[in-house]
């Protein structure tokens, strides 16, 4: 009779060891292990972007010292239109401040802008998110808000020690409340998996009967203070269409959103400041 | 308990095909493209090393990359596992020394991997055409890049153990 080999199920053996281990010490050892190996790799990433950004300043220096004149005048002249905005915007912020004062209004949810460099993209079907050098050391909170030039970009998910993880307005995961531009009524936005070589897009649901766009007309949506995470009026994208949901009582459609969402460089993180404290963009 | 230094080895040719994947992922980023480059990963470990030198190495390396994904920390980890002991029983079988059964093995489990990104991903979105459509065109470029990826990762594996004077034959040799 052939003798019994227990060593030959040793790596089932071995595996359902692990698995009772995993599952008896879920809290500790998941949450010990997923910290240790997450921050362990992260020096890895952040130099890897240094590196990018020598390779980059090296890149510049071979260019002519005309095209590096052409380029500093360009700088110069949107220096100056910035600075314009800049007291524009000041002024405005008083006047806006003065009325509120007058009307005694509550005062709004004011943020800090702490911008940070994109070193990881990542765009699928399965989930969108980038990864920024900024983490704890610039207290970077979880849940914060992510804009760029062209509007939302998405919400800070994960915070660690130098880097954060966001998650695009783009990834299947990312919703949020939403309104569009002259109609205060709530709608929801909703990001979804992205097609290949195709800008990319979101879909609005619940929206109001009413309400109707075209492609020659098409409707902006914007954020609102609803969800306490976004200020008012950022925008998300642009809706050409809409059709009935599949409720029959409300309208879905397509959000066409900012192309350069894919290629981002650098975003800024709303953080959020203390009552009493005002922000400062410019 | 034995070391097999062999194990470090792997775990760091895997955390640099890893980092050499997340950074080709980024470059794709803009066509919504994902590659997942993970198949190689496991297979020297099972076929080259003893049970405990091979067990350790691939808890590492599905730890690294569940670290690295946004998956919920520990599913590749007891992909890697189970995959890794059925393999391991089976491994006297393979043909560790030329590339065609580790390739093959690598595919077998890369193509497990992208089924079980996509089994787990947002479930409210499995419905749509796009997210299928975009889930083959990732599969399918995935492999196309292993075709090239994994031999190299292979050679570059055993270059790798001839220069450090490691053992480069494997634990068990195939039953002929």
């Amino acid at each position: 009779m052939a003798k019994f080999r227990l060593d030959r199920y040793k790596p089932l053996l071995a595996l359902g060891l692990f698995f009772a281990v995993w599952w008896i010490g879920k809290p500790l050892v998941q949450s010990f292990l997923q910290i240790s190996f997450t921050e362990f790799q992260a020096p890895s990433w952040v130099a890897t972007s240094h590196l990018d950004g020598l390779a980059g300043f090296w890149a510049r220096r071979s260019h002519s010292k005309v095209e590096l004149i052409e380029a500093g005048k360009e700088l110069e002249r949107e220096n100056a239109r910035y600075q314009i905005m800049r007291q524009r915007y000041r002024t405005l912020e008083d006047e806006l401040s003065r009325l509120e004062a007058m009307l005694e209004m509550p005062g709004r949810r004011e943020f800090r802008h702490e911008i940070a460099r994109v070193i990881r993209r990542e765009q699928s079907a399965w989930w969108g998110r980038i990864i920024v050098r900024k983490g704890r050391n610039y207290d970077i909170r979880v849940g914060a808000a992510v804009v760029f030039a062209g509007g939302v970009v998405g919400r800070v998910t994960e915070v660690h020690a130098y880097t954060s993880e966001i998650d695009l307005i783009t990834s299947p995961d990312f919703r949020i409340a939403a309104q569009f531009e002259d109609d205060p009524r709530p709608v929801i936005y909703q990001g979804l998996p992205q097609d290949g070589f195709a800008k990319p897009h979101g879909e609005v649901r619940d929206v109001p009967q009413d309400l109707l766009a075209s492609s020659s007309q098409p409707i902006k949506l914007v954020t609102t203070s609803l969800g306490g995470t976004f200020p008012a009026g950022l925008s998300i994208g642009t809706v050409d269409w809409l059709q009935p949901g599949s409720s029959g009582i409300f309208q879905s459609g397509a959000v066409q959103l900012d192309p350069r969402l894919l290629q981002l460089r650098e975003v800024a993180i709303l953080v959020p400041l203390e009552a009493g404290t005002h922000s400062h963009v410019f | 308990m034995y070391f097999d230094p062999r194990s470090l080895l792997f775990f760091g040719a895997n955390a640099l095909l890893l980092h050499c994947m997340l950074m080709l992922g980024s470059a794709l980023s803009p066509w919504s493209i994902f590659p997942v480059l993970i198949g190689p990963m496991l297979i020297f470990p099972v076929l080259y090393m003893r049970h405990s030198a091979y067990f350790l190495c691939a808890l590492c390396t599905g730890l690294w990359v569940d670290a690295a994904l946004p998956v919920p920390f520990g599913l590749l980890t007891g992909l890697f596992l189970i995959t890794g002991a059925i393999t391991f029983m089976l491994r006297n079988r393979f043909r560790a020394e030329e590339n065609d059964h580790p390739c093959l093995l690598a595919h077998i489990l890369n193509l497990m991997v992208i089924i079980l990104l996509a089994a787990i991903s947002s479930g409210k979105t499995q419905h749509l055409f796009d997210f299928w459509i975009q889930t083959a065109l990732c599969a399918v470029a995935s492999h196309l890049l292993l075709l090239a990826i994994a031999p190299w990762f292979f050679n570059l594996q055993r270059l790798l153990l001839e220069m450090l004077h490691l053992d480069t034959k494997p634990e068990d040799l195939p039953h002929l």
